[in-house]
């Protein structure tokens, strides 16, 4: 019989090896934050035209979650809908394919 | 990530705007089309464009020591074209932009056109040249969908640095600082996308081969070859 789970195996080897280098970087890194690449790239837009972050005001006024708990809260909510969706579909296609 | 709202004088943001509206009309008349031709496409949208939602929440470490979002792109630019992927991107971003405050709706245009246009253009671009070759599908997969998602930050560097040239140097010479801060993060990032969506696609070729070969997505024979091989 051939082997049949050489990319779940591959995925698995991914995912552990960028955990590792998460690791790694988290320990050995002075100053890695971990903020957004955008937070970091705001940094560099102020920088280059030479004015303080504060300077940038939205164009049309924008509703910000109050806090990060919101936020990490209406992300997990986005992920949820997607979630749903992968679900659903392959439920209905393992159902699909039960019948004759 | 997205350009944060504010990010760009207004005139960028209409250029933006520019592009990306055109697309996204023609990906909504592409998907009643191709919905209309056949409502077995309906559920692969769904799940195509779940992995859109699900991995572009998803705010992850990387080596660089800071976080950014893969994109999700590629199965849905594999399946249904870049098009139709903008029309989703659009709404994922849409609900970033008012919920969340990441990108903002005078942004919105730049970053539908790099993460629903931009991107999924050049992964199906390399698709349709994979597609030629005898290369195996899910290999196809990983190539595509890590380039859509790498190619999306090149292009986020891409309008910063058109908005923000350098002192010394000018928009080249900024494009390169913003690579370094977009692009290198997301190298890491867009491999493991890669990975997990090929591995994503056996499950919908074990489900439903039928679908992607009605759709010509891919060749029976290459569909055939890859549930048995894997």
């Amino acid at each position: 019989m051939k082997f049949r789970y050489t990319l779940e195996i591959l995925a698995v080897i991914a995912i552990v090896v960028f955990i590792a280098a998460f690791l790694y970087t988290s320990s050995t890194m002075r100053g890695a934050e971990f903020a957004g690449s955008d937070t970091v790239g705001s940094g560099l837009i102020a920088e280059l035209s030479n004015t303080s972050e504060e300077n940038f005001q939205p164009l049309i006024p924008q509703w910000e979650p109050p806090s990060g708990e919101i936020e990490s809260c209406l992300f997990a909510l986005q992920a949820a809908i997607g979630g749903i969706l992968v679900g659903g579909v392959f439920g209905y296609w393992i159902g699909q394919k039960k019948k004759p | 990530m997205h350009i944060m709202e504010g990010g760009l004088s207004w005139q960028w943001c209409l250029v933006w705007w520019v592009v990306a509206l055109p697309c996204l009309i023609y990906g909504v008349y592409q998907l009643k089309k191709v919905l209309a031709a056949d409502r077995e496409a309906l559920p692969l949208l769904g799940v195509t464009g779940g992995f859109i939602f699900i991995l572009s929440s998803l705010k992850l470490p990387s080596v660089t020591g800071s976080c950014s979002h893969p994109t999700g792109t590629g199965l849905s630019t594999i399946s249904f074209g870049p098009w139709i992927t903008a029309v989703v991107c659009a709404i994922v971003l849409l609900f970033q932009s008012l919920f969340l405050a990441h990108g903002g709706l005078s942004v919105l245009g730049a970053n539908i056109v790099s993460m629903g246009i931009a991107g999924p253009v050049a992964g199906y671009a390399l698709f349709r040249l994979l597609r030629t070759t005898s290369l195996n599908v899910y290999l196809s997969v990983f190539l595509v969908t890590a380039l859509a998602d790498m190619f999306t930050y090149i292009t986020t560097s891409l309008e910063l640095a058109l908005a923000y040239p350098a002192e010394t140097g000018g928009s080249i010479s900024s494009f390169i600082m913003f690579l370094g801060v977009f692009a290198l993060t997301q190298i890491p990032l867009a491999i493991v996308e890669g990975i997990v969506l090929a591995l994503v696609f056996k499950y919908i070729i074990a489900l439903k081969p039928d679908i992607l070969i009605r759709l010509h997505i891919f060749s029976e024979e290459k569909i055939m070859a890859a549930r048995s091989n894997i």
